[in-house]
């Protein structure tokens, strides 16, 4: 071998070693699995690929669905749509009204016959000790339906009493239901509302920022000129004005910007403000419809309660707008007297005896109204609920994201160590001459499955 | 003649040469020792920025007090003069509070990547590994008693690009193309908001959600994709003819590196 043809073969392994290194640097190891030296190249990951094939991506996906599905209800509001799990459970509520109601009615009844009974014997046992001849069985059944119908009207005028005490919590609860349906949906415009300005904000001090950014060299560069001594007055002030023009320039875009943030916003208050009214209008004439109903139902109830159970009112007269019961005044006067005291008295028994069950019928009905109102906090708290749901959801996720990325960050570095990359990114806008590790790392993320 | 020695010798200077090459292109091409970055959101937690940022707050509440009181009863055209006003208020307030932190900011961050012959500084949230992060560097700077002096040199041409992705957003081609996705996803938006409300059970949202993304992205890649595509072509035809080895958003840079949203641009008309 001769040595010019030595040489011309060493020179020629030279290129093409040379040629294997130009290769190696024009088309760095985009191919997996390289171990060549690629120290100083930088390397770059297609993250939202990786997160797509990491084994706890279908969790994260759930977490965004389930956040998705929350926003676009959110975007199509719910007029005055209840939970029909309150509806039932105010149902409930209304039955055991009703039920305690009956059962007062019978009671009063039953304590009603019990002391019809117990004067009409006592009033004949009187008759019958004062030697009057004894009532006729007529008299003593007109005087047991004096009773009676003294003791009903007693009964009737407590459940007329009852009815406008019911009528006026009623109105309290609507009220109240009212001023809640009102603040609620105020509350949500004003989130809304909140929401969108702070997004806005958040915007508009990015684009300040950016701004700065992008005028971060100029300025820089006007600085630097600014601070050397040897600037004349006139180049000076000619910085200054470019500076001061710099700094109108941003404000001038950023003050553009708020403007048109103004006028969404204003756009928005609008539109929340008619939604909140036609919500408003919806939730009020559904909750006076409730009340109404509930109020011709409890008054039907006591006019079963208090209808009469037959027979003429006998010797019962009204003066000055009062009901006056008489005694039959043929009767002795002591006999009258005996008769009127057992008739006071009986009825005096009964009526405290009818007090108590009222009474009784009362607190249920208080207790009632209390668990209804609790009720409606109840449905309250649910919105609350939501939006604590929500916030919990986006806190999971971004916790449950953070850990995805954190582990294919350390599946990242340890690939770009192996390959002796100096430096990995994420979020390149294109790809050019790096070294792209996404297919090395989904190797390793997908590894992570089995 | 050339000896077996010398032959040898000129094959192991070959080799070593070829083997240098090999090695050397990457380092050569791409000194990716003068990349740095920081983390921004650590400087907007130093206690100056802390600061203007409960400032302006306060300011803004006050403001808006201020507003609501004198526009409650005020014409339409009242309400807007006023609006103008207390929003230029709002702005000359933050332009005086975070003028100057922001100045000093970028001072700091030029003076530290000056010295350690940075050509470009990038947001420390998109690096997954490596790059020298100078936030500790500037934060201290900033802590200190005086200003940060200005470096006296410019920054060196980098080999990181980066486009300004909003700007060429606007694009005829793809602004038509994602204004036809934003409006086709808000009438899809109104259909699965209705279909979620009569939803009764969770298996019953989890599948209109489904379906609902799915409709989405089958509409964006018919229609979005393809505009997607082109830019990102673009950019890297953009990126290769002036020899940068990356391209990130223009939002990831903090400082430095070179600006290709024109080369771009063209390329996209």
């Amino acid at each position: 071998m001769t040595a010019s043809a030595c040489g011309g073969t060493l020179r020629r392994l030279a290129a093409a070693a040379a040629l294997a290194g130009v290769a190696g640097c024009a088309h760095p190891p985009a191919q997996t699995g390289s171990t060549g030296t690629n120290a100083g190249v930088i390397g770059y990951v297609h993250m939202d690929e990786l997160v797509q094939k990491h084994p706890l991506y279908d969790q994260l996906a759930r977490y965004d669905r389930s956040i998705q599905a929350f926003d676009l209800s959110t975007t199509t509001p719910q007029v005055a749509s209840r939970d029909p799990q309150v509806l039932a459970r105010e149902k409930e509520l209304e039955k055991e009204l009703n039920d305690a109601a009956n059962r007062t009615k019978a009671l009063l009844d039953q304590k009603q016959r019990e002391y019809q009974d117990q004067e009409a014997a006592a009033i004949a046992a009187a008759m019958r000790g004062a030697g009057a001849g004894g009532p006729s069985a007529a008299q003593i059944a007109g005087n047991l339906n004096a009773t009676a119908q003294q003791q009903e009207a007693g009964v009737a005028t407590q459940a007329q009493h009852d009815l406008d005490a019911y009528r006026k919590t009623l109105a309290k609860q609507q009220n109240a239901q009212i001023a809640a349906a009102q603040k609620a949906l105020a509350e949500r415009a004003d989130r809304t509302y909140r929401a969108r300005a702070d997004e806005l904000q958040s915007k508009e001090s990015a684009l300040s920022l950016r701004l700065a950014s992008d005028d971060a060299a100029q300025r820089l560069a006007l600085r630097t000129r600014l601070s050397s001594l040897a600037l004349d007055d006139t180049a000076r002030d000619d910085v200054q004005k470019q500076l001061a023009a710099l700094d109108r320039k941003e404000a001038d875009a950023v003050a553009a910007q708020r403007n048109r943030d103004q006028q969404s916003l204003a756009a928005l208050q609008s539109q929340l403000h008619d939604e909140v009214q036609h919500e408003l209008n919806a939730q009020v004439a559904a909750i006076q419809k409730r009340s109404l109903g509930s109020l011709a139902q409890r008054q039907q109830t006591l006019s079963k309660q208090v209808a009469t159970v037959g027979g003429p009112v006998v010797q019962t007269t009204t003066a000055g707008g009062k009901m006056q019961q008489q005694i039959n005044p043929n009767l002795p006067p002591a006999l009258r007297a005996r008769i009127e005291q057992l008739h006071s008295d009986y009825q005096k028994r009964f009526q405290d005896d009818a007090k108590t069950t009222i009474a009784d019928f009362q607190k249920t009905r208080a207790d009632l109204s209390r668990r209804y109102q609790e009720l409606h906090g109840v449905n309250l708290a649910a919105d609350q609920d939501a939006q604590a749901q929500i916030a919990s959801l986006h806190k999971k996720r971004d916790d449950l994201y953070d850990q995805i990325v954190a582990q294919i960050d350390r599946e990242v570095r340890l690939i770009a160590q192996q390959r002796g990359i100096s430096i990995v990114v994420n979020n390149v806008a294109a790809p050019a001459g790096g070294v792209d590790l996404t297919p090395d790392a989904l190797k390793d993320i997908e590894s992570l499955h089995e | 003649m050339q000896n077996p020695f010398t032959r040898g010798r000129s094959a192991a200077l070959a080799f070593a040469l070829g083997a240098a090459l090999v090695a050397a292109p990457a380092i050569g091409a791409t000194d990716v020792t003068d990349i740095g970055s920081l983390d921004q959101t650590a400087l907007a937690s130093l206690p100056s920025f802390q600061a203007a940022s409960r400032q302006l707050n306060d300011y803004g509440v006050s403001l808006q007090r201020q507003y609501t009181a004198r526009a409650a009863h005020a014409s339409q055209a009242t309400q807007q003069r006023l609006a103008a006003e207390f929003q230029g208020k709002m702005a000359d307030k933050q332009r005086s509070l975070f003028g100057p932190l922001f100045a000093k900011a970028e001072v700091a961050i030029a003076s530290v990547a000056s010295s350690k012959n940075l050509s470009v500084v990038i947001d420390k949230r998109i690096v997954v590994f490596g790059g020298q992060d100078i936030t500790g560097n500037v934060r201290d700077l900033l802590n200190s008693v005086s200003d940060p002096v200005p470096p006296v040199s410019t920054p060196p041409p980098s080999k990181v690009g980066f486009v300004d992705q909003q700007a060429l957003d606007q694009a005829p081609k793809i602004k038509a193309a994602a204004d036809d996705f934003l409006k086709f996803k808000a009438a899809q938006d109104k259909i699965a908001g209705d279909k979620l409300k009569a939803a009764k059970t969770d298996a019953d949202r989890d599948a209109i959600v489904k379906d609902y993304r799915k409709t989405l992205d089958d509409h964006q890649n018919q229609v979005l994709k393809p505009v997607a595509d082109a830019k990102s072509k673009a950019i890297s035809d953009a990126a290769k003819a002036r020899g940068l080895v990356l391209v990130v958003d223009k939002g990831n840079i903090v400082f430095g590196g070179t600006d290709i949203t024109k080369d771009v641009a063209d390329k996209l008309k």
